[in-house]
């Protein structure tokens, strides 16, 4: 980094909620020592800067942009290309930059099934004349053309060459600004290959402090249905906590509050699939001597692939439905 | 009567053949495929079997792995449940399998590609008859094609996307 | 996933296996093929790889071409793996830089089109060099072996194999599930080809087995399940009470007292006997014993005898056994005839053969007298092959499914045999032999065949696709008619009035549906137990310390099944005389930077090998209680287990290698 001129950062949503542009606001006063260190250059949520601003850049132009959300139209694949290029370093920030998040739980349906219950079926919708989104259209200002709609939710990295990878819905504030500081310390190479960073390579066991008594599942229960005991594994009373197959970082903060692990930084350890990791754990742990005592445990889970890929569908091996 | 193989062996006019992996426990149901092919039975050339120890190794993610890779069927055999060589690594994978199961419909994979069934040492007949059972099932639900449905959306570096509706 | 070993040095040998695989696949194709692959330093083709020759050429080319990777392509690898194996460790070579590809069983033998089994094999092969690259080097580890041997059945098989191991100083449990020793021999009357008394020969081999030190005997004992491997294995036993014990002084009066009546298995339903009962003179043990289902518990028979020596009340209880070996002595059962099969159960006078032997027996239930009605010059006839060497379509299957189509073995000349014994009773009847062929195969077995042609015996040999028929005779000069077209005249049609008919049955296996899922055993298409290998190694099972004493296996005859038995007990002592088995290294370990302590895996281990370390806070895995198994690398949700020689990367690549025209370039 040039000691002369101030670092570039950019962060850019896509398919996204907006909890990730919170997220690094969320690192509160350290946000001054990063604006001291670094000029924002592009960050919708907080400046105006426009797209033509940004296609004016040299390439790489910017020197670290945060990339957040899904891609499943084509002006954030267009926005995905276009940092690429005025990027040195570009990273997946958050679970649906990384995996697809929870916009690609909508992958489990087709893009049909998708506009159907948006536009027509859905109970509080009103469309008499069954309009649907149309790309282009005529209106008072000429002809208007809107984003094309891909047939799937795919990862940053589908599209284009990320460098690295901060896992999390959405990534904790400490963590994200242990990464700004390596990235203003230079300890952050410019280049990488997909390249965790703000997590650890353990899982959310590691940080949860909730007691394991090695007991066998013998039902399961979602989390508005029972309260949890305190103080004992969820996953051993029957709540669906991904927390053994979701690799840590986050402090484990959901299990603190009786809240089962919904997976949000992804697999652990070496897993490349959360959710086939951990229906081969979940499976050992169920309290069936019988195939049909099993079937019947398993039956009581609603929704098993939504909730086992709940945020990697698009990182899984099958990415979604056929 | 009717040739069972000579229907099931049949290539489709296409040139499209099935492949289907076979995930099979050393001592029980690769025990039975051999006990099939010492008793001569005859099966469709599909079935291609890897061999691992005892089915509780049979990880789910071997499965996801076969058919993200373009394996048009998975078959995962094991000792039935009390027969495990190694006393009760089946009862893990009968959890497992039909969790996996489950998981696999909401991708939209039908039930005749994903087969799981005990098979026993001696069930060589079971074994050549769940071959022929699976391979038939299989070819009449067609190709899978796992790897190109993905490249056809996108998934990939740089891929030239086609917007939905634009697809043929 | 990393390419474990990118520069390897593999070679690929492909066996023909005489033409068991040649002749459907392709082989040199596969060769040339799989040669194409890289790190394949040489492929080629041999006749019989497991041969001294094919082995020395694996020597020979490991040096030669310095391969670090072995892979062959032949027949199971529960048949020749550990051949391979030791072939390449002579040559220097860790045993486990080696992947041995089954291309008979799975190809050659299931498949009708050469191209797709070629193709197939092909892929095969090129999964097996693929996985060879991620393949390391491991070290066999060691178990000791408990000096003591479990035998399972205590008819002749049994009680030779318990001998044997005995006089080898081995410790011996014999479990008879039937309250009295001796089996199927102590139904016979004389055995061929000697003559002499059955129970007169097994008298002394069991007086050895119970009076020798190292054997304990359990009758009425039942094999409830069995845990652990070779080595160790631990077997439940559950052992009916007898319901007599040694103080039982007058246990004719016992026997005498019981109201209870019952059929008699022993004489195959010709007799009656009472709920306490011996099964033959001179049995063994030598006192009675109470058939529970037939039992009213009454207590007539301990009034008999003034309630001493007889317990109505007692429990089962179980014992467990620890061996380090197990002997099967199963046995079988004659074949029963179905409804209507050749008149049996519509006629009476139409009778097995083992019938006949309880006919014929002295001691059987007619003091040797057969059931003629009086006739003066009776006329006899045998139907060979019943049950036996069956035709799919021609005879009817079986409630199983199937016919039997196997060779029974014993029934020609245990058939000629009894009907030498009538025409000594009776020189002046007139014997039938109806036969598809005669196999008096074994030394001194075609006397028979001999004496019985010269005794004026008949024999008419039949087509077995038209056997002979059996109806009522119209006229009422005799029993039964018997309708047969002779092969011999040119398929004359015959009819033969007979009085009495006996069916010269087979051999089927006594039903261990049990035990076969407890000892994992391989069972052939005939229903009998399946060596490993006929001939190189005939009375081991493929599960490692379980072998094969007699029947279980065959038809046999009692010179074969104890023969059989010695060489069963000759095996085992071998096997403990090693005083340790090695086992596979396939242990799981523990990746301890990606453990986080979440003890899923703690609970899956049958063996209890996974603890927590409570320092680390990681899992940690107790190599000597390890199997295994690696069901608990497929639990682990962080890939922080893996099982030596299944890791992650061995069996994907091998997935992947199977895929590999289908994957295009899509990244996972």
């Amino acid at each position: 980094m040039n000691a002369v001129s101030k670092a570039k950062v950019a962060m850019y949503w896509a398919g996204s909620c907006g909890g990730c542009d919170i997220s690094l606001l969320e690192i509160g006063p350290h946000l001054l020592e990063l604006v001291a260190a670094a000029d924002v250059v592009f960050w919708p949520c907080a400046a105006d800067f426009k797209y033509h601003h940004v296609a004016s850049y040299p390439d790489g132009y910017i020197d670290l942009c945060l990339f957040n959300g899904s891609v499943r139209n084509s002006e954030q694949e267009r926005m995905a290309r276009l940092l690429r290029q005025k990027s040195k370093t570009l990273v997946a920030y958050g679970a649906c930059a990384i995996s697809g998040g929870i916009p690609a739980l909508a992958n489990l349906a087709t893009p049909e099934e998708l506009f159907a219950r948006s536009y027509t079926d859905c109970p509080s919708v009103d469309n008499p004349g069954g309009v649907l989104p149309r790309t282009e259209t005529e209106s008072l200002v000429g002809e208007l053309e809107i984003p094309h709609f891909y047939p799937q939710v795919l990862r940053l990295s589908d599209i284009v060459e990320v460098d690295y990878l901060i896992p999390g819905c959405p990534p904790q504030a400490t963590r994200v600004w242990e990464v700004c500081q390596a990235f203003l310390g230079g300890a952050l190479p410019a280049r990488a290959h997909e390249q965790l960073a703000g997590c650890t390579d353990k899982s959310v066991c590691d940080e949860c402090t909730l007691e394991k008594r090695l007991v066998k599942i013998s039902g399961f229960r979602r989390h508005h249905e029972a309260i949890p005991e305190p103080g004992w594994c969820l996953l051993e009373q029957g709540f669906v906590c991904l927390g053994a197959a979701t690799r840590s970082g986050c402090g484990a903060l959901c299990t603190k509050v009786n809240m089962p692990c919904r997976g949000c930084y992804g697999p652990s350890g070496e897993a490349r699939d959360q959710g086939a990791a951990f229906i081969g754990a979940l499976g050992s742990l169920l309290n069936a001597e019988l195939e049909a005592r099993a079937g019947e445990l398993i039956d009581q889970i609603v929704d098993p692939a939504g909730t086992f890929y709940r945020f990697t569908m698009s990182d899984g091996d099958l990415k979604g439905h056929r | 009567m009717a040739d069972p193989i000579a229907e099931t062996a049949a290539p489709s006019p296409d040139g499209w053949e099935p492949r289907i992996i076979a995930f099979l426990c050393y001592w029980c149901s690769y025990t039975g495929a051999d006990n099939a092919g010492t008793a001569r039975l005859k099966y469709p050339h599909n079935v291609h079997i890897v061999r691992l120890m005892c089915s509780g190794r049979i990880d789910p993610e071997l499965v996801t792995t076969a058919f993200a890779r373009g394996a048009d069927g998975v078959m995962v055999c094991g000792c039935h449940i009390g027969d495990c060589h190694y006393i009760s690594g089946n009862h893990k994978t009968m959890a497992r399998m039909p969790l996996l199961r489950r998981t696999l419909e909401a991708f939209g994979i039908e039930p005749g590609r994903f087969v799981f069934e005990w098979v026993s040492a001696a069930e060589g007949e079971k074994f050549a008859r769940l071959v022929r059972d699976t391979v038939a099932g299989v070819r009449a639900l067609g190709p899978l094609d796992w790897p190109g449905r993905l490249r056809a959306r996108g998934v990939g570096h740089g891929r030239d996307l086609q917007p939905w509706g634009a697809q043929p | 996933m990393n390419d474990a070993a990118s520069g390897a040095r593999i070679g690929v040998f492909i066996c023909h296996c005489g033409g068991n695989i040649s002749d459907v696949v392709d082989v040199k194709r596969v060769a040339e093929e799989v040669g194409k692959l890289p790190g394949v330093v040489l492929s080629t083709t041999h006749m019989f790889i497991c041969s001294d020759p094919g082995q020395a050429l694996v020597e020979s080319v490991i040096k030669e071409h310095a391969l670090d990777r072995v892979i062959v392509a032949a027949c199971s690898p529960t048949l020749h793996q550990m051949t391979f194996r030791r072939a390449i460790e002579r040559a220097g070579l860790n045993q486990f830089l080696f992947e041995h590809v089954n291309v008979r069983e799975q190809v050659s033998w299931v498949t009708e089109d050469p191209v797709g089994a070629t193709a197939k094999a092909t892929r095969l092969v090129s999964a097996a060099v693929h996985r060879a690259r991620h393949l390391v080097a491991l070290d066999k580890r060691r178990i000791a072996i408990q000096p003591a041997a479990l035998v399972i059945g205590g008819g002749v098989a049994g009680l030779v194999a318990a001998r044997d191991l005995a006089q080898r100083g081995m410790k011996v449990t014999l479990v008879e599930n039937r309250p009295f020793l001796g089996g199927r021999m102590a139904q016979l009357e004389t055995v061929f080809p000697t003559g002499e008394k059955a129970r007169d020969l097994l008298a002394p081999l069991i007086e050895e087995v119970v009076s020798h030190k190292l054997i304990t005997v359990m009758t009425n004992a039942q094999v409830v399940n069995s845990e652990g491997v070779v080595g160790d294995f631990r077997t439940r036993i559950r052992v009916t009470p007898r319901g007599v014990n040694e103080r039982l002084a007058y246990r004719g009066n016992a026997i005498a007292a019981c109201p209870e009546e019952t059929v008699n298995e022993f004489d195959f339903g010709l007799s009656k006997r009472k709920a306490i009962y011996m099964a033959y003179p001179g049995c063994w043990p030598p006192m009675p014993a109470i058939d529970w289902h037939t039992c009213t518990k009454c207590g007539k028979c301990v009034w008999a005898v003034g309630g001493k020596g007889i317990e109505l009340d007692a429990e089962p209880r179980e014992v467990e056994v620890r061996a380090g070996v197990i002997v099967l002595a199963t046995g079988y059962d004659p074949y029963e005839p179905l409804y209507g099969e050749y008149g049996y159960g519509i006629f009476p006078r139409v009778i097995t053969l083992q019938q006949l032997i309880r006919y014929l027996d002295p001691e059987g239930p007619t003091g040797g007298q057969l059931p003629l009605d009086g006739a003066s010059k009776p006329r006899i006839g045998f139907i060979y092959c019943v049950g036996a060497r069956q035709i799919e379509g021609v005879n009817q299957r079986q409630p199983d499914g199937k016919v039997k189509d196997y060779c029974a073995r014993t029934c020609c000349t245990g058939a000629l045999h009894a009907a030498l014994t009538i025409k000594d009773h009776h020189p002046d009847a007139t014997i039938y032999n109806l036969y598809q062929d005669v196999r008096t195969y074994g030394r001194g077995h075609e006397a028979y065949y001999e004496r019985a042609s010269e005794s004026g015996a008949l024999f008419l040999r039949f087509d077995p696709r038209h056997p002979p028929r059996v109806e009522k005779n119209p006229r009422g000069d005799s029993p039964v008619v018997v309708q047969v077209q002779d092969l011999l005249t040119d398929r004359l049609d015959v009819e033969l009035p007979l009085d009495l008919l006996v069916l010269a049955t087979g051999v089927v296996p006594h039903d261990i549906s049990e035990l076969v899922g407890m000892y994992r055993c391989a069972v052939g298409y005939d229903s009998f137990l399946l060596e490993v290998h006929p001939k190189l190694r005939p009375v081991e099972l493929a599960v490692s310390g379980v072998f094969l004493a007699g029947c279980c296996q065959g038809p046999m005859d009692i010179t074969e099944a104890a023969g059989a038995a010695s060489a069963a007990a000759s095996k085992a002592a071998a096997l403990i005389a090693q005083g340790q088995v090695e086992m596979d290294p396939f242990t799981a370990r523990v990746n301890e930077a990606l453990c986080t302590g979440c003890q899923t895996c703690l609970g899956v281990c049958p063996y209890t090998a996974i603890t927590r370390d409570p320092v680390k806070r990681i899992a940690n895995v107790n190599q000597a209680l390890c199997t295994g198994c690696g069901t608990c690398a497929a639990a682990c949700p962080s890939k922080a287990i893996e099982q030596a020689g299944f890791t992650d990367a061995q069996v994907l690549s091998e997935v992947y290698a199977l895929l590999a025209d289908r994957s295009g370039a899509v990244t996972a």
